[in-house]
């Protein structure tokens, strides 16, 4: 069994990115209802398990009668959605300026260094925002808003890796014996970035799904069509005293989400950094 | 009454649920007012017997058996509280990183003055008075100012030297040094150690010394302790114990330590190496006779118990040790005459500027140097840290980029950084780095690190072929084929270097820039090293700048010297004849440095 397996953390991070991945693959044929049918005799049904529940619907209904539970699961599409392909775009502009700036250094170093001191003096929720309401609703904008917010954070990160790594004796052998940079870079310096590069990745997502869920929240995330998280908080909210599954469920599946990744990204961190582990050893 | 005894002690570590023993059964004794070497290669176990004395053990080190006696009380079954009464007062010590061991954040005074608080002293003047006399009796000079100061704006023997006033501030009984001049350079050596030696006298302290170089032992020490894989192999007089060891270590030890004066000798080259901690289980009978040169049978099934009369040796054999030698040294290929030099630097400068763009402050590592190296020779570049002796070899190397002067490397000018300089440079000249642990990739395996060239500058070499020629440098190097699956972190540190140098011979250049390539080993594997590079030098005919502090290994070595102050060249000539009549002060001042013959 390789060594990050190992970790209590990871395994319970990864356990519950697999539950809530499988949810979101699946939910067609796991949601016990069509998430959009709905049912006006039945409205704001309480849980299943409370006085004036119906078996039917496990986590009640809502204003409209819709089935939570199916909702959350079809909600559970765009979150993942969002949350692995904006991180990965996230760490693609990010990582790539990394490298450059970290390699290469200089005036390369000096101008990517300021672009992301300038981007990251923007509070990146205001920033989302108003991108947010240039590029107009939908699932490909909300991730194309994380993905400009948030590449800062990889670059910057990776970029003091880099460094580190770019002056290590055998960067230099790899150079004198006629090591090309590209090759230079991506033979002795990329796989020296990887554990780093995987944290960074797991615990953007986790970030992902609750920028995600905050642009829902105020209607400027995924089409009103669309089944969301955030929007599901925001419809929960108005029904909050005679309903409160409504607005706790989507809240706690956020919750559930964001600490699934973040005990994986923790776990890995721990595991597969050579200087975390060597501390131990 | 001896004031540091131990009775049989031991120390064991607990590896996978087993107690492995560290030291076993250990004996000595530091008499009041005398200095004890405990000498021995890492790994020996010397380190651990001044951790004891602190109660200091790393995680899963712990005492097993015996007691360690300090002035008749034992400090291993004494509560905390009163040892750490003794510690400090009584029991002072002087650490192996002055830098690390200062606390960045607080000034010289702060630190001296919570020393004296601890030392129960209550008036501040009265503190303070005591600081500039400790500091004036090591030596540093304005100890008013120097107490405002913070341990970055003190050179590293400084803060060694305030260490040591903090040491001797209580006037303690019992001093233990950890390798107190290692991380120092040769010529501030010399000074700590005499300022030791001096305060040592003046108080009549004790001084347990923990150190790997016997050369410094020998000056320093009436008494020796000589450790072998954690057992006392020979101990009694030093002026005995070196002028006719009795234990095969020992005088394998002497064999492998470069001579400073007399003919050039060989070296003793021991096979193999210390067997590390997990090893040590598995050995029945003398841990050294694996790599003895005169062991016998018996010697593998009998532990050797420590015999004589005030000198000691755990030896069988103890009679043959004498008859260990080693022939003269190899000579050296005669150097190609009549031929182009095949490295000629002119007037070469180097200037780092640091600072803000208002505040710019230059500095000139590298001052108009010039020399050449022939075809096939050996050329030593000596001085101490920040002599710009290791920027040179990376300006050779192309890896800074020269402010002024020339470098023709065969006939071609490499000093501008164009690619046809550097394919040119590559095929040419090849460097060994420092630090073995950087040097190659963690992720890498060594098959693929020492045949690294071959897949540069889009070659294709079949795996067959890389796989070949991986296996012919690890013959070349002494190394077993199946080091080539292994990753570096499998690999001791001599290994490590010979992978490192592997794979600077892969494309077979001219010329080896190696930068300070033993100096982080132990003396038996610097002597197998030094012995490899004269046999490599013999099979392959390279030339090579061979970056060194180390005076003896470069008489050892090379055939010429170029000594480096501040900078510049100030002296360079045939080795023999700059060592036998150094020219310039600086020269002198190195060569003094170095102590005198074992």
């Amino acid at each position: 069994m390789p060594r990050w397996l190992r970790s209590g953390r990871v395994i319970v991070g990864l356990l519950i990115v697999l539950a809530v991945l499988s949810c979101a693959l699946f939910a067609p044929l796991l949601a016990p209802h069509d998430p959009d049918e709905q049912d006006l005799l039945a409205t704001l049904l309480p849980a299943a398990w409370q006085a004036g529940g119906d078996p039917a619907h496990l986590l009640g209904t809502d204003g409209l009668g819709r089935d939570v539970l199916s909702r959350l699961m079809f909600g559970a599409r765009v979150a993942m959605t969002v949350a692995l392909v904006a991180s990965f775009g996230a760490m693609a502009v990010g990582s790539v300026l990394a490298y450059v700036a970290g390699y290469l250094g200089g005036w390369a170093d000096w101008l990517i260094g300021r672009a992301v001191d300038v981007w990251m003096s923007f509070p990146p929720v205001i920033l989302s925002l108003i991108l947010m309401t240039g590029l107009g609703t939908g699932a490909s904008n909300v991730i194309l808003a994380i993905v400009l917010v948030d590449w800062t954070r990889f670059c910057r990160v990776l970029r003091s890796e880099v460094l580190v790594v770019a002056r290590r004796d055998y960067v230099a052998a790899a150079r004198l014996v006629g090591f090309s940079h590209w090759r230079t870079v991506t033979r002795e310096i990329v796989p020296a970035t990887i554990p780093l590069l995987v944290t960074l990745l797991t615990l953007e997502m986790g970030i992902a799904v609750v920028v995600e869920a905050i642009l829902s929240f105020v209607g400027l995330g995924v089409k009103s069509s669309q089944i969301a998280w955030g929007q599901m908080i925001a419809d929960g909210r108005e029904a909050i005293y005679q309903a409160p599954w409504n607005l706790l469920a989507p809240v706690a599946a956020i919750f559930i989400t964001v600490a699934g990744f973040n005990m994986l990204g923790d776990g890995l961190r721990r595991s597969l950094d050579v200087r975390m582990v060597e501390g131990r050893e | 009454m001896s004031l540091l005894e131990a009775r049989d002690l031991s120390v064991s570590v607990s590896l996978d649920g087993q107690a492995v023993p560290v030291l076993r059964r250990l004996n000595l004794a530091l008499e009041p007012g005398k200095v004890l070497g405990l000498v021995g290669e890492s790994g020996a176990g010397k380190s651990m017997i001044g951790r004891t004395v602190a109660q200091l053990l790393p995680p899963g080190f712990s005492v097993t058996s015996g007691s360690l006696m300090f002035d008749g009380r034992d400090l291993v079954r004494m509560a905390p509280a009163r040892r750490r009464g003794l510690l400090g007062r009584d029991i002072a010590f002087i650490p192996q990183e002055p830098l690390t061991a200062l606390n960045p954040v607080l000034t010289i005074g702060a630190q001296m003055d919570e020393h004296f608080v601890h030392l129960g002293m209550t008036g501040r003047q009265e503190r303070h008075a005591r600081a500039v006399t400790a500091l004036e009796a090591v030596h540093l000079p304005e100890a008013g100012d120097l107490l405002r100061r913070y341990p970055h704006q003190l050179s590293g023997g400084m803060c060694q030297r305030v260490l040591i006033a903090m040491a001797f501030a209580s006037h303690p009984r019992l001093v233990v040094a950890d390798e107190p001049t290692t991380a120092l350079d040769v010529t501030i050596q010399a000074h700590i150690m005499e300022l030791m030696a001096e305060l040592q006298r003046r108080d009549g302290t004790a001084v347990l010394f923990i150190t790997h170089d016997l050369r410094l032992a020998a000056r320093i020490c009436d008494d020796i302790c000589v450790l072998y894989a954690g057992a006392v192999v020979e101990q009694g007089p030093a002026r005995k114990v070196f002028g006719l060891p009795s234990h095969p270590y020992t005088r394998c030890l002497q064999l492998a330590n470069p001579s400073m004066r007399g003919a050039r000798r060989a070296l003793y080259a021991l096979p193999e190496q210390m067997p590390g901690l997990r090893a040590l289980t598995g050995i029945a009978g003398c841990r050294f006779a694996p790599r003895c040169p005169v062991a016998a049978d018996e010697c593998r099934s009998l532990d050797p118990p420590l015999a004589g009369d005030g000198h000691k040796a755990a030896c069988l054999r103890s009679e043959l040790t004498a008859s260990i030698d080693v022939g003269d040294a190899r000579r050296p290929p005669a150097p190609h005459r009549g031929q182009k030099p095949l490295l000629e630097v002119a007037g070469l400068s180097k200037r780092f500027t640091s600072g803000s763009l208002f505040r710019r402050s230059a500095t000139l590592a590298v001052r108009d140097v010039s020399f050449r190296i022939g075809a096939g020779e050996f050329v030593a570049v000596v001085g101490e840290s920040g002599s710009g002796k290791s920027t040179l070899g990376r300006l050779l190397m192309g890896l800074e980029s020269p402010s002024a002067g020339r470098i023709m490397l065969a006939g071609q000018d490499v000093t501008i950084g164009t690619e046809a300089a550097r394919q040119h440079r590559i095929r040419m000249a090849q460097m060994v780095f420092q630090d073995p642990q950087s040097a190659l990739n963690p992720r890498r395996r060594v098959g693929a690190i020492v045949t690294q060239a071959l897949e540069a500058g889009g070659q294709r070499v079949s795996r067959d072929a890389r796989e070949r020629r991986a296996g012919e440098l690890l013959a070349e190097m002494g190394l077993s084929p199946e080091m080539a699956t292994r990753t570096p972190s499998q690999l001791s540190g001599g290994q490590r270097q010979r992978v490192n140098i592997a794979r600077a011979l892969c494309t077979v250049p001219k010329l080896l820039v190696a930068d300070e390539i033993v100096s982080g080993l132990d003396v038996s594997v610097q002597a197998q090293m030094l012995t490899l590079l004269q046999r490599l030098r013999q099979e392959l005919d390279f030339a090579m700048l061979f970056i060194s502090h180390d005076l003896s290994v470069v008489r050892h070595l090379c055939d010429r010297v170029l000594v480096m102050y501040r900078g510049e060249i100030v002296e360079q000539g045939a080795t023999e004849a700059v060592f036998a009549a150094p020219q310039h002060d600086y020269t002198r001042t190195l060569l003094a440095a170095v102590p005198a013959e074992l």
